[in-house]
């Protein structure tokens, strides 16, 4: 599904990484865990398109390189990130904003009516107040109820390739239940390729099957499955890189 | 609601108006709550006489209306007055509004939404609060977006009292890259995305009589 082939990646003429691989089949679900600053969310925005990173190798999606492509080409293909900080869009509505995608899309009238009782399915679903629907784009909402509206969207977009960028930092205990088990309900429903970037084991844990990657300044330098994520946030990054190269 | 069709001097009442301007220049006197509409209205000068305990809210939309404009505002005591106006336009223009606050325990609220395609809107706000006056309170929120043109705004507030509180934000720039990308990665392509955020932008201070009509 995804595959990153030998990138190097920069940006501002920095070099990030050298020799970068990483490849995520269909339907599975892959970590990738590192300290704060190593570059995990650069990876993140590269895979999503950003144009402000600069891409050497390649990176293929469904066979097809989509290296050059911009956000909305790869996002027009499924690929899908939540940050841990996502964009307040002033004077664009959820409704609004999903209505002009969905209607791209397709050459079909939109059904207005359908739609909208989706969305109010959606919200109830995630315990979000209906009136979020036709509310600006996270504007004014919590942390917790960003992060809500963010999966309102992945509901309703439907994504085959999704990003998790630290989606569970600064929510509270019941807030990463309620997220970890949308995403799970939606992973059942769709079988999407997840990308979880994390620090804490609550919200993979929620996923019985993944594949970890420990990302240092070398790149990926361990690889395994969720013992390996366990003894990660028992023992600390410190400790376990610092065993890895003594190796 | 009211459509009217004004020639000189008018008397509005307790009600909602959409002003039709006969001549250039028109003197509207509010009394009572009062919501006037200025749609697309080629007009050159309009004077509003708020008078005493009277609300007044003014929706001002332009689009590529490219006369120049001058507002004058004449609030007495206990009155309200709340000015919003968006202007998008693609030739050269300018606005000047002239909020005189003679009374007491007055306030008055502008916010502007302006958007330059090409050329230059010049947008000069000039809140008066006058000598001898008490308890008024004046706030400007003023925000402009270049987009092909220029967007200059002098916010000018004049406190001949020490009795008054007064406020302003103003903000120009160019649309936010990272909101671009934000809708990108939602899947709008690059214009759709730049089209729905100046449209929300431009519609954000308007209520929902003027933004049924953008939807239409």
């Amino acid at each position: 599904m995804l595959n990153l082939d030998n990138i190097n990646l920069y940006i501002n003429d920095k070099v990030l990484f050298k020799g970068l691989n990483l490849t995520i089949n269909e339907g599975e679900i892959h970590v990738l865990m590192g300290k704060n600053g190593i570059g995990k969310s650069s990876i993140a925005k590269t895979i999503l398109g950003d144009q402000n990173y600069k891409v050497e190798g390649h990176i293929y999606y469904n066979g097809e390189d989509i290296t050059n492509l911009n956000i909305y080409e790869r996002s027009r293909r499924g690929i899908y990130t939540i940050s841990q900080m996502p964009m307040e869009i002033e004077g664009v509505t959820n409704a609004e904003m999903l209505r002009t995608v969905i209607s791209n899309r397709t050459t079909e009238p939109l059904n207005i009516l359908k739609f909208n009782k989706e969305l109010e399915i959606i919200c109830a679903s995630l315990e979000l107040d209906k009136s979020f629907i036709h509310r600006e784009i996270n504007v004014g909402a919590s942390g917790g109820e960003k992060k809500k509206v963010e999966l309102m969207h992945m509901w309703m977009l439907k994504p085959s390739f999704i990003i998790l960028d630290e989606i569970d930092s600064g929510l509270d205990v019941d807030a990463i239940k309620l997220v970890a088990t949308s995403l799970k309900k939606y992973y059942e429903e769709y079988h999407p390729s997840i990308l979880i970037i994390t620090h804490s084991s609550t919200l993979i844990d929620t996923f019985s099957d993944y594949h970890v990657h420990l990302l240092d300044k070398e790149g990926i330098i361990m690889e395994g499955n969720q013992d390996l994520a366990h003894e990660i946030l028992t023992k600390g990054y410190k400790n376990i890189i610092k065993n890895e190269h003594l190796l | 609601m009211n459509k009217i069709l004004v020639s000189d001097i008018i008397d509005l009442n307790n009600d909602s108006y959409i002003i039709n301007s006969k001549n250039n220049k028109i003197v509207l006197n509010i009394l009572g709550n009062v919501k006037v509409y200025l749609i697309n209205e080629v007009i050159d000068d309009i004077t509003f006489d708020v008078k005493e305990k009277s609300n007044l809210d003014i929706y001002l939309f332009n689009k590529n209306v490219n006369n120049n404009l001058v507002i004058n505002i004449k609030e007495r005591n206990d009155s309200l007055v709340n000015l919003n106006f968006s202007i998008i336009n693609n030739a050269n223009r300018e606005l000047i509004v002239n909020n005189d606050m003679i009374g007491n325990n007055s306030k008055s609220v502008i916010k502007g939404r302006i958007i330059s395609n090409k050329d230059l809107i010049k947008v000069i706000i000039n809140v008066n609060v006058f000598s001898n006056t008490l308890n008024n309170i004046a706030l400007e929120d003023l925000k402009g977006i270049n987009n092909g043109g220029f967007v200059q705004i002098e916010p000018n507030i004049t406190c001949l009292t020490n009795d008054v509180s007064a406020n302003h934000l103003t903000s120009i720039g160019n649309l936010n890259k990272d909101m671009v990308s934000y809708l990108m990665s939602k899947g709008l392509n690059e214009q759709n995305a730049k089209n729905l955020m100046l449209k929300g932008f431009i519609y954000s201070n308007m209520d929902e009589y003027i933004k049924n009509l953008g939807d239409e």
